[in-house]
Protein backbone atom coordinates (compact mmCIF):
# COMPACT_ATOMS: atom_id res chain seq x y z
CA UNK A 1 0.00 0.00 0.00
CA UNK A 2 2.54 2.60 -1.28
CA UNK A 3 2.01 6.12 0.29
CA UNK A 4 3.67 8.68 -1.69
CA UNK A 5 4.86 12.24 -1.08
CA UNK A 6 4.93 14.12 -4.54
CA UNK A 7 6.82 17.27 -3.52
CA UNK A 8 5.64 20.50 -5.91
CA UNK A 9 8.13 22.62 -6.38
CA UNK A 10 6.26 26.17 -5.71
CA UNK A 11 4.20 27.32 -2.55
CA UNK A 12 0.81 27.70 -4.17
CA UNK A 13 -2.80 28.52 -3.95
CA UNK A 14 -5.11 25.05 -3.22
CA UNK A 15 -6.60 25.93 -6.68
CA UNK A 16 -3.38 26.50 -8.13
CA UNK A 17 -1.66 23.16 -6.47
CA UNK A 18 -5.64 21.07 -8.17
CA UNK A 19 -3.62 21.80 -11.32
CA UNK A 20 -0.76 20.35 -10.33
CA UNK A 21 -2.96 17.24 -8.74
CA UNK A 22 -4.95 16.45 -11.70
CA UNK A 23 -2.28 14.51 -13.25
CA UNK A 24 -3.21 11.90 -11.17
CA UNK A 25 -5.86 10.87 -13.15
CA UNK A 26 -3.81 11.12 -16.52
CA UNK A 27 -2.67 7.65 -15.08
CA UNK A 28 -3.97 4.63 -13.88
CA UNK A 29 -2.69 3.50 -10.54
CA UNK A 30 -3.44 0.83 -7.86
CA UNK A 31 -6.42 1.19 -5.93
CA UNK A 32 -3.91 1.39 -2.80
CA UNK A 33 -1.81 3.86 -4.04
CA UNK A 34 -2.17 7.24 -1.69
CA UNK A 35 -0.14 10.14 -3.33
CA UNK A 36 0.04 13.44 -1.27
CA UNK A 37 0.70 16.39 -2.62
CA UNK A 38 2.88 19.26 -0.68
CA UNK A 39 4.24 22.53 -1.55
CA UNK A 40 7.76 23.58 -1.13
CA UNK A 41 7.74 26.48 1.75
CA UNK A 42 10.13 28.49 -0.94
CA UNK A 43 11.15 28.92 -4.56
CA UNK A 44 12.40 30.65 -7.44
CA UNK A 45 10.09 32.22 -9.18
CA UNK A 46 10.96 30.18 -12.47
CA UNK A 47 13.93 27.87 -13.31
CA UNK A 48 15.46 29.29 -15.94
CA UNK A 49 19.23 30.30 -14.22
CA UNK A 50 21.43 28.19 -12.00
CA UNK A 51 20.41 30.99 -9.58
CA UNK A 52 16.86 29.52 -9.74
CA UNK A 53 18.15 25.69 -10.09
CA UNK A 54 19.92 26.35 -6.57
CA UNK A 55 17.14 27.51 -4.91
CA UNK A 56 14.74 25.16 -6.31
CA UNK A 57 17.38 22.22 -4.82
CA UNK A 58 17.69 23.37 -1.38
CA UNK A 59 13.52 24.23 -1.23
CA UNK A 60 12.77 20.86 -2.21
CA UNK A 61 15.51 18.92 -0.13
CA UNK A 62 13.75 20.78 2.96
CA UNK A 63 10.30 19.71 1.96
CA UNK A 64 11.07 16.13 1.56
CA UNK A 65 13.68 15.68 4.76
CA UNK A 66 11.37 13.79 6.99
CA UNK A 67 9.32 11.96 4.56
CA UNK A 68 10.38 8.43 5.93
CA UNK A 69 9.93 9.46 9.17
CA UNK A 70 6.45 10.56 8.32
CA UNK A 71 5.30 7.54 7.20
CA UNK A 72 5.87 7.76 3.02
CA UNK A 73 6.96 4.57 1.16
CA UNK A 74 8.33 6.39 -1.70
CA UNK A 75 8.82 10.89 -3.04
CA UNK A 76 8.32 11.82 -6.39
CA UNK A 77 9.60 15.73 -7.34
CA UNK A 78 7.09 17.02 -9.39
CA UNK A 79 9.52 18.86 -12.01
CA UNK A 80 11.28 17.62 -14.73
CA UNK A 81 14.42 19.02 -13.23
CA UNK A 82 14.53 16.65 -10.96
CA UNK A 83 15.70 19.53 -8.34
CA UNK A 84 16.50 17.90 -4.87
CA UNK A 85 16.66 14.60 -5.72
CA UNK A 86 20.54 13.63 -5.34
CA UNK A 87 20.57 15.74 -1.63
CA UNK A 88 17.56 13.37 -0.97
CA UNK A 89 18.66 10.38 -2.08
CA UNK A 90 21.49 10.57 0.47
CA UNK A 91 19.51 11.27 3.63
CA UNK A 92 16.11 8.74 2.57
CA UNK A 93 16.42 5.12 2.38
CA UNK A 94 12.63 5.45 0.88
CA UNK A 95 13.17 5.41 -3.50
CA UNK A 96 12.77 9.32 -4.56
CA UNK A 97 11.93 9.25 -7.83
CA UNK A 98 13.17 12.07 -10.39
CA UNK A 99 10.69 12.76 -13.37
CA UNK A 100 13.69 13.83 -15.97
CA UNK A 101 15.70 11.16 -15.37
CA UNK A 102 12.48 8.41 -15.20
CA UNK A 103 11.72 9.99 -18.68
CA UNK A 104 14.75 9.66 -20.09
CA UNK A 105 15.42 6.19 -19.10
CA UNK A 106 11.84 4.85 -19.67
CA UNK A 107 11.96 6.80 -23.31
CA UNK A 108 15.10 4.28 -24.02
CA UNK A 109 13.14 1.16 -23.21
CA UNK A 110 10.92 1.89 -25.74
CA UNK A 111 13.25 3.16 -28.45
CA UNK A 112 16.90 4.33 -29.32
CA UNK A 113 16.63 8.23 -29.46
CA UNK A 114 14.49 11.05 -27.58
CA UNK A 115 14.07 14.16 -27.66
CA UNK A 116 12.50 16.40 -25.35
CA UNK A 117 9.96 19.10 -25.99
CA UNK A 118 9.73 22.22 -24.11
CA UNK A 119 7.48 25.63 -23.40
CA UNK A 120 10.36 28.16 -23.80
CA UNK A 121 14.25 28.22 -25.03
CA UNK A 122 15.16 28.70 -21.22
CA UNK A 123 14.49 25.14 -19.90
CA UNK A 124 17.36 23.88 -21.96
CA UNK A 125 20.01 23.90 -18.83
CA UNK A 126 17.85 21.28 -17.12
CA UNK A 127 17.82 19.17 -19.59
CA UNK A 128 21.65 19.06 -19.98
CA UNK A 129 22.52 18.64 -16.43
CA UNK A 130 20.17 15.38 -16.13
CA UNK A 131 21.90 14.40 -20.01
CA UNK A 132 25.31 14.76 -18.49
CA UNK A 133 24.81 13.20 -14.74
CA UNK A 134 23.17 10.25 -16.86
CA UNK A 135 26.17 10.34 -19.20
CA UNK A 136 23.22 9.71 -21.95
CA UNK A 137 24.11 12.57 -24.30
CA UNK A 138 23.94 10.86 -26.91
CA UNK A 139 20.65 9.28 -27.22
CA UNK A 140 19.11 12.27 -27.00
CA UNK A 141 17.73 13.54 -30.44
CA UNK A 142 17.20 16.94 -29.76
CA UNK A 143 15.83 19.41 -27.75
CA UNK A 144 13.17 21.99 -29.23
CA UNK A 145 10.82 24.19 -28.31
CA UNK A 146 8.00 26.40 -29.82
CA UNK A 147 8.25 30.34 -30.55
CA UNK A 148 6.94 32.96 -28.60
CA UNK A 149 5.48 30.89 -25.43
CA UNK A 150 5.52 31.97 -21.76
CA UNK A 151 4.93 29.15 -19.31
CA UNK A 152 2.45 29.65 -16.19
CA UNK A 153 3.75 27.24 -13.44
CA UNK A 154 0.64 27.97 -11.83
CA UNK A 155 -2.30 28.06 -14.41
CA UNK A 156 -0.43 25.81 -16.43
CA UNK A 157 -2.08 25.23 -19.85
CA UNK A 158 -5.49 26.80 -18.29
CA UNK A 159 -7.01 28.85 -21.32
CA UNK A 160 -4.37 28.71 -23.85
CA UNK A 161 -4.64 25.29 -25.25
CA UNK A 162 -5.75 26.39 -28.50
CA UNK A 163 -2.43 28.39 -29.56
CA UNK A 164 -0.42 26.49 -27.26
CA UNK A 165 -1.33 22.70 -28.60
CA UNK A 166 -1.02 23.07 -32.20
CA UNK A 167 2.26 24.77 -31.83
CA UNK A 168 3.66 22.21 -29.22
CA UNK A 169 2.34 19.18 -32.20
CA UNK A 170 4.07 21.20 -34.65
CA UNK A 171 7.27 21.37 -32.22
CA UNK A 172 7.00 17.35 -31.73
CA UNK A 173 7.12 16.76 -35.08
CA UNK A 174 10.26 18.63 -36.02
CA UNK A 175 11.98 16.44 -33.38
CA UNK A 176 10.74 12.96 -35.19
CA UNK A 177 10.96 14.10 -38.96
CA UNK A 178 14.12 16.22 -38.56
CA UNK A 179 16.21 15.01 -35.78
CA UNK A 180 15.44 11.58 -35.76
CA UNK A 181 13.68 11.19 -32.32
CA UNK A 182 12.03 7.86 -31.49
CA UNK A 183 10.22 8.63 -28.30
CA UNK A 184 9.01 12.19 -27.15
CA UNK A 185 10.07 13.04 -23.47
CA UNK A 186 7.32 16.25 -22.61
CA UNK A 187 9.85 18.55 -20.89
CA UNK A 188 7.80 19.72 -17.95
CA UNK A 189 5.40 18.12 -14.99
CA UNK A 190 3.35 22.09 -16.19
CA UNK A 191 2.73 20.33 -19.37
CA UNK A 192 0.48 17.42 -18.33
CA UNK A 193 -2.21 18.78 -20.24
CA UNK A 194 -0.83 18.67 -23.50
CA UNK A 195 0.00 14.88 -23.34
CA UNK A 196 -3.20 13.31 -24.14
CA UNK A 197 -3.34 15.64 -27.33
CA UNK A 198 -0.33 14.89 -28.55
CA UNK A 199 -0.51 11.03 -27.87
CA UNK A 200 -3.30 11.01 -29.89
CA UNK A 201 -1.77 12.83 -32.68
CA UNK A 202 2.33 11.56 -33.02
CA UNK A 203 3.38 8.45 -34.54
CA UNK A 204 5.81 8.01 -31.71
CA UNK A 205 4.90 7.12 -27.73
CA UNK A 206 5.03 10.75 -25.59
CA UNK A 207 6.06 10.32 -22.00
CA UNK A 208 4.07 12.02 -19.45
CA UNK A 209 6.44 12.85 -16.70
CA UNK A 210 4.03 13.61 -13.81
CA UNK A 211 2.03 10.16 -14.48
CA UNK A 212 5.01 8.54 -15.23
CA UNK A 213 6.86 9.12 -11.51
CA UNK A 214 3.98 7.67 -10.02
CA UNK A 215 4.04 4.42 -11.95
CA UNK A 216 7.46 4.48 -11.26
CA UNK A 217 7.14 5.03 -7.14
CA UNK A 218 4.32 2.15 -7.36
CA UNK A 219 7.36 -0.12 -9.14
CA UNK A 220 9.64 0.17 -6.88
CA UNK A 221 7.60 -0.08 -4.09
CA UNK A 222 6.72 -3.24 -5.06
CA UNK A 223 9.95 -4.50 -6.16
CA UNK A 224 11.02 -3.53 -2.66
CA UNK A 225 13.93 -1.45 -4.47
CA UNK A 226 15.48 2.31 -3.46
CA UNK A 227 18.45 4.16 -4.88
CA UNK A 228 21.68 3.00 -4.59
CA UNK A 229 23.61 3.67 -1.37
CA UNK A 230 27.13 3.72 -3.73
CA UNK A 231 25.52 6.39 -5.89
CA UNK A 232 24.50 8.42 -3.21
CA UNK A 233 26.67 7.76 0.04
CA UNK A 234 24.71 9.50 3.60
CA UNK A 235 26.09 12.66 5.15
CA UNK A 236 28.36 11.67 7.80
CA UNK A 237 26.76 15.06 9.65
CA UNK A 238 23.37 15.21 8.60
CA UNK A 239 22.01 19.23 9.59
CA UNK A 240 17.97 18.57 9.60
CA UNK A 241 17.63 21.67 12.06
CA UNK A 242 19.84 24.25 9.84
CA UNK A 243 18.06 22.94 6.75
CA UNK A 244 14.32 23.71 8.27
CA UNK A 245 15.03 26.69 9.50
CA UNK A 246 16.95 28.00 6.55
CA UNK A 247 13.67 27.17 4.57
CA UNK A 248 11.54 29.08 7.16
CA UNK A 249 13.74 32.31 7.08
CA UNK A 250 13.03 32.50 3.57
CA UNK A 251 9.61 31.74 3.14
CA UNK A 252 9.26 34.74 5.82
CA UNK A 253 11.37 36.66 3.52
CA UNK A 254 9.02 36.32 0.96
CA UNK A 255 5.66 36.62 2.65
CA UNK A 256 2.85 38.92 1.56
CA UNK A 257 5.41 39.77 -1.79
CA UNK A 258 3.22 39.43 -5.41
CA UNK A 259 4.13 37.15 -8.10
CA UNK A 260 6.68 38.54 -9.91
CA UNK A 261 5.87 38.87 -13.57
CA UNK A 262 7.09 37.33 -16.31
CA UNK A 263 8.02 37.87 -19.89
CA UNK B 1 -13.83 -7.33 -14.79
CA UNK B 2 -14.70 -6.10 -17.81
CA UNK B 3 -10.69 -4.21 -18.08
CA UNK B 4 -9.02 -7.14 -17.21
CA UNK B 5 -5.59 -6.79 -19.36
CA UNK B 6 -3.82 -10.49 -20.13
CA UNK B 7 -0.29 -10.61 -20.52
CA UNK B 8 1.87 -13.57 -22.34
CA UNK B 9 4.86 -14.22 -20.86
CA UNK B 10 7.03 -16.60 -23.30
CA UNK B 11 9.25 -19.17 -21.93
CA UNK B 12 12.64 -19.30 -24.18
CA UNK B 13 13.35 -22.87 -24.11
CA UNK B 14 10.44 -26.10 -25.36
CA UNK B 15 9.88 -26.62 -21.22
CA UNK B 16 7.19 -28.93 -19.94
CA UNK B 17 4.32 -28.03 -17.58
CA UNK B 18 6.80 -28.43 -14.48
CA UNK B 19 9.70 -26.34 -15.72
CA UNK B 20 7.31 -23.85 -16.98
CA UNK B 21 5.68 -23.65 -13.44
CA UNK B 22 9.43 -23.08 -12.05
CA UNK B 23 9.58 -19.74 -14.33
CA UNK B 24 6.05 -19.09 -13.18
CA UNK B 25 7.07 -18.90 -9.76
CA UNK B 26 8.75 -15.78 -10.15
CA UNK B 27 5.03 -13.57 -10.34
CA UNK B 28 5.25 -14.37 -6.76
CA UNK B 29 8.32 -12.32 -6.30
CA UNK B 30 6.10 -9.09 -6.28
CA UNK B 31 2.78 -7.66 -5.22
CA UNK B 32 1.28 -7.57 -8.95
CA UNK B 33 -2.27 -4.93 -9.70
CA UNK B 34 -5.32 -7.20 -9.86
CA UNK B 35 -6.05 -6.18 -12.87
CA UNK B 36 -3.62 -8.29 -15.07
CA UNK B 37 -3.59 -11.86 -15.45
CA UNK B 38 0.07 -13.58 -16.70
CA UNK B 39 -0.41 -16.43 -18.95
CA UNK B 40 3.49 -18.33 -19.47
CA UNK B 41 3.94 -19.88 -22.78
CA UNK B 42 6.48 -22.07 -23.98
CA UNK B 43 8.31 -21.86 -26.93
CA UNK B 44 7.81 -24.65 -29.76
CA UNK B 45 11.01 -25.35 -30.13
CA UNK B 46 14.51 -23.82 -29.23
CA UNK B 47 17.83 -24.30 -28.31
CA UNK B 48 18.89 -26.49 -25.32
CA UNK B 49 22.05 -24.89 -23.64
CA UNK B 50 22.07 -21.21 -24.56
CA UNK B 51 25.99 -19.80 -24.72
CA UNK B 52 26.62 -19.72 -28.30
CA UNK B 53 25.30 -18.01 -31.54
CA UNK B 54 23.60 -21.25 -32.48
CA UNK B 55 21.53 -20.99 -29.60
CA UNK B 56 20.83 -17.52 -30.33
CA UNK B 57 19.91 -17.88 -33.49
CA UNK B 58 17.15 -20.37 -32.59
CA UNK B 59 15.99 -19.02 -29.46
CA UNK B 60 15.38 -15.84 -31.15
CA UNK B 61 13.26 -17.58 -33.86
CA UNK B 62 11.75 -19.44 -31.23
CA UNK B 63 10.57 -16.74 -29.36
CA UNK B 64 9.24 -14.57 -32.32
CA UNK B 65 7.20 -17.55 -33.20
CA UNK B 66 5.61 -17.94 -29.88
CA UNK B 67 4.28 -14.85 -29.41
CA UNK B 68 3.50 -13.49 -33.18
CA UNK B 69 0.05 -13.96 -32.80
CA UNK B 70 -0.59 -12.23 -29.28
CA UNK B 71 -2.20 -8.94 -30.57
CA UNK B 72 -4.54 -11.26 -32.52
CA UNK B 73 -5.24 -13.53 -29.43
CA UNK B 74 -6.18 -10.95 -27.10
CA UNK B 75 -3.05 -9.63 -25.22
CA UNK B 76 -2.36 -6.73 -23.98
CA UNK B 77 1.39 -6.99 -23.79
CA UNK B 78 4.16 -9.75 -24.19
CA UNK B 79 6.99 -9.78 -21.69
CA UNK B 80 10.37 -12.57 -23.14
CA UNK B 81 11.82 -14.39 -20.05
CA UNK B 82 15.05 -13.76 -20.73
CA UNK B 83 17.91 -11.29 -19.95
CA UNK B 84 18.89 -12.11 -23.49
CA UNK B 85 15.77 -10.14 -24.94
CA UNK B 86 15.82 -12.47 -27.86
CA UNK B 87 13.41 -11.99 -30.46
CA UNK B 88 12.05 -8.48 -28.94
CA UNK B 89 12.91 -6.57 -31.61
CA UNK B 90 11.15 -8.74 -34.19
CA UNK B 91 8.35 -8.96 -32.00
CA UNK B 92 8.42 -5.38 -31.93
CA UNK B 93 8.69 -4.82 -35.17
CA UNK B 94 4.59 -6.63 -35.53
CA UNK B 95 3.46 -5.69 -32.96
CA UNK B 96 1.57 -2.60 -31.05
CA UNK B 97 1.04 -3.66 -27.96
CA UNK B 98 4.15 -3.21 -25.53
CA UNK B 99 6.88 -6.10 -25.58
CA UNK B 100 9.20 -5.94 -23.09
CA UNK B 101 12.91 -7.55 -22.70
CA UNK B 102 14.07 -7.93 -18.96
CA UNK B 103 17.54 -6.80 -20.58
CA UNK B 104 17.36 -3.99 -21.79
CA UNK B 105 14.56 -3.19 -19.42
CA UNK B 106 16.29 -3.85 -16.62
CA UNK B 107 19.98 -1.77 -17.25
CA UNK B 108 17.64 1.48 -18.27
CA UNK B 109 15.89 0.86 -14.76
CA UNK B 110 19.40 0.27 -13.02
CA UNK B 111 19.96 3.92 -14.07
CA UNK B 112 17.13 5.32 -11.77
CA UNK B 113 18.98 4.36 -9.22
CA UNK B 114 22.32 4.57 -9.31
CA UNK B 115 24.89 5.35 -12.34
CA UNK B 116 26.81 2.78 -12.67
CA UNK B 117 25.62 -0.71 -12.80
CA UNK B 118 26.75 -4.30 -13.71
CA UNK B 119 25.17 -7.76 -14.89
CA UNK B 120 26.04 -10.38 -12.79
CA UNK B 121 26.46 -13.34 -15.92
CA UNK B 122 25.86 -17.00 -14.51
CA UNK B 123 29.93 -18.84 -15.78
CA UNK B 124 31.97 -17.24 -18.50
CA UNK B 125 30.56 -18.54 -21.81
CA UNK B 126 27.30 -16.11 -20.69
CA UNK B 127 29.75 -13.25 -20.72
CA UNK B 128 30.51 -12.28 -24.40
CA UNK B 129 26.11 -12.16 -24.56
CA UNK B 130 26.08 -9.81 -21.87
CA UNK B 131 28.97 -7.35 -23.75
CA UNK B 132 27.10 -7.66 -26.70
CA UNK B 133 23.89 -6.53 -24.89
CA UNK B 134 25.91 -3.98 -22.93
CA UNK B 135 26.99 -2.53 -26.47
CA UNK B 136 23.86 -2.32 -28.40
CA UNK B 137 22.30 -0.26 -25.43
CA UNK B 138 24.87 1.86 -25.96
CA UNK B 139 26.06 1.64 -22.17
CA UNK B 140 28.87 0.37 -21.56
CA UNK B 141 30.51 3.80 -20.07
CA UNK B 142 28.04 2.48 -16.95
CA UNK B 143 29.45 -1.12 -16.61
CA UNK B 144 32.87 -1.21 -14.56
CA UNK B 145 33.20 -4.80 -14.80
CA UNK B 146 30.98 -8.04 -15.58
CA UNK B 147 31.50 -11.09 -13.20
CA UNK B 148 30.53 -14.11 -13.39
CA UNK B 149 29.98 -17.23 -10.37
CA UNK B 150 31.06 -19.80 -12.63
CA UNK B 151 28.44 -22.41 -12.56
CA UNK B 152 26.63 -24.27 -15.59
CA UNK B 153 22.75 -23.08 -15.98
CA UNK B 154 20.11 -25.37 -15.40
CA UNK B 155 16.95 -24.40 -17.64
CA UNK B 156 14.56 -26.14 -15.72
CA UNK B 157 15.32 -26.68 -12.50
CA UNK B 158 16.81 -23.33 -12.10
CA UNK B 159 18.73 -23.48 -8.67
CA UNK B 160 17.21 -25.85 -6.86
CA UNK B 161 19.16 -27.80 -4.42
CA UNK B 162 21.79 -25.64 -5.43
CA UNK B 163 21.05 -22.91 -3.05
CA UNK B 164 24.22 -23.48 -0.35
CA UNK B 165 26.33 -23.73 -3.12
CA UNK B 166 25.87 -21.25 -5.01
CA UNK B 167 24.31 -18.34 -3.49
CA UNK B 168 27.02 -17.34 -1.65
CA UNK B 169 29.55 -17.54 -5.39
CA UNK B 170 26.60 -15.58 -6.26
CA UNK B 171 27.31 -13.32 -3.78
CA UNK B 172 30.88 -13.28 -4.08
CA UNK B 173 30.68 -12.24 -7.85
CA UNK B 174 28.65 -9.30 -6.92
CA UNK B 175 31.44 -8.41 -4.05
CA UNK B 176 33.87 -7.97 -7.08
CA UNK B 177 31.48 -5.79 -8.86
CA UNK B 178 30.75 -3.40 -6.36
CA UNK B 179 34.42 -3.15 -5.66
CA UNK B 180 35.15 -2.55 -9.13
CA UNK B 181 32.20 0.48 -8.78
CA UNK B 182 28.66 -0.88 -9.46
CA UNK B 183 26.50 0.75 -7.50
CA UNK B 184 23.43 -1.51 -8.59
CA UNK B 185 23.16 -5.10 -9.74
CA UNK B 186 21.08 -6.45 -12.23
CA UNK B 187 20.51 -10.62 -12.26
CA UNK B 188 22.03 -11.93 -15.67
CA UNK B 189 19.12 -14.41 -16.09
CA UNK B 190 15.67 -14.54 -15.43
CA UNK B 191 16.66 -18.51 -13.90
CA UNK B 192 18.60 -16.89 -10.99
CA UNK B 193 15.37 -15.13 -9.59
CA UNK B 194 15.33 -18.09 -6.54
CA UNK B 195 18.25 -16.10 -5.23
CA UNK B 196 17.41 -12.34 -5.43
CA UNK B 197 15.80 -12.25 -1.92
CA UNK B 198 19.47 -13.58 -0.62
CA UNK B 199 21.11 -11.31 -2.72
CA UNK B 200 19.31 -8.16 -1.78
CA UNK B 201 19.38 -9.31 2.30
CA UNK B 202 23.25 -9.40 1.74
CA UNK B 203 24.81 -6.79 -0.51
CA UNK B 204 24.82 -3.06 0.18
CA UNK B 205 23.57 -2.25 -3.37
CA UNK B 206 20.09 -2.74 -4.98
CA UNK B 207 19.46 -5.99 -6.99
CA UNK B 208 17.39 -6.12 -9.93
CA UNK B 209 15.25 -9.25 -10.40
CA UNK B 210 14.76 -9.24 -14.09
CA UNK B 211 11.77 -11.36 -14.21
CA UNK B 212 9.59 -9.53 -11.75
CA UNK B 213 10.83 -5.99 -12.69
CA UNK B 214 9.13 -6.76 -16.39
CA UNK B 215 5.77 -7.69 -14.75
CA UNK B 216 5.53 -4.60 -12.74
CA UNK B 217 6.78 -2.19 -16.20
CA UNK B 218 3.73 -4.34 -17.67
CA UNK B 219 1.62 -2.88 -15.43
CA UNK B 220 3.22 0.71 -15.93
CA UNK B 221 3.51 1.04 -19.39
CA UNK B 222 -0.61 -0.46 -19.61
CA UNK B 223 -1.21 2.31 -17.05
CA UNK B 224 0.52 4.86 -19.34
CA UNK B 225 -1.23 3.60 -22.26
CA UNK B 226 2.82 3.95 -23.81
CA UNK B 227 4.12 0.94 -25.96
CA UNK B 228 7.73 1.15 -27.89
CA UNK B 229 8.36 3.14 -30.62
CA UNK B 230 7.03 2.52 -33.99
CA UNK B 231 10.16 4.87 -35.67
CA UNK B 232 12.97 2.31 -33.86
CA UNK B 233 11.05 -1.03 -34.92
CA UNK B 234 9.56 0.13 -38.43
CA UNK B 235 6.69 -2.64 -39.38
CA UNK B 236 7.33 -5.03 -42.40
CA UNK B 237 6.44 -4.28 -45.60
CA UNK B 238 6.25 -8.18 -46.32
CA UNK B 239 5.31 -10.08 -42.91
CA UNK B 240 5.67 -14.08 -43.68
CA UNK B 241 4.00 -15.75 -40.80
CA UNK B 242 2.77 -18.60 -42.16
CA UNK B 243 6.47 -19.31 -43.06
CA UNK B 244 7.84 -18.69 -39.44
CA UNK B 245 4.93 -20.78 -38.31
CA UNK B 246 5.85 -23.65 -40.87
CA UNK B 247 9.82 -23.24 -39.54
CA UNK B 248 9.31 -24.11 -35.98
CA UNK B 249 6.08 -26.62 -36.22
CA UNK B 250 8.87 -28.13 -38.65
CA UNK B 251 11.10 -27.79 -36.01
CA UNK B 252 9.63 -29.46 -32.98
CA UNK B 253 8.79 -32.47 -35.19
CA UNK B 254 12.56 -32.97 -35.41
CA UNK B 255 12.69 -33.02 -32.04
CA UNK B 256 9.92 -35.48 -31.55
CA UNK B 257 12.23 -38.16 -33.47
Amino acid sequence: MPKVLVLVPFPMTPQERGNREAQRHLVKLSPDTQLEFRSVKAAPRTYVSHHDYIIADIGIFEAGLQAQKEGYDCVCIDTMSDSGMNALRSVLDIPVIGPGRASMLTALMLGDRFSIVAMWPHWAGLYKKTLYELNLQEKCASVRWPEGLVPDNRNLLGGKEDVVLPKLYETAMRCVEEDGAEVICLGSTTMHQAHAYLQERLPVPIINPGPLSYKMAETVVALKLAQSRKAYPSPMVPKEDMLHIMLDAAASAEAGKPLEKLG
Amino acid sequence: MADKKRALVIVPFALDAAGVANRKAQTKAVKLGPDIDFDFRPVTAGPTSFMSHHDVALMEMGIFEAAMDAEKEGYDAVVIDTMSDSGMGPLRSMLKIPVIGPGRASMFFALTLGSKFTVLAQWEPSIPRIKRAIQEYGLAAHVPSIEHFDTPPDFANLLDGKEDKVFPKMKAACERAIDKGAEVICMGSTTMHQAAAYLADNLPVPVINPGPLSYKLVELLLGLNLSHSKKTYPAPLAPKPEMVRAMMKAAAATEKK
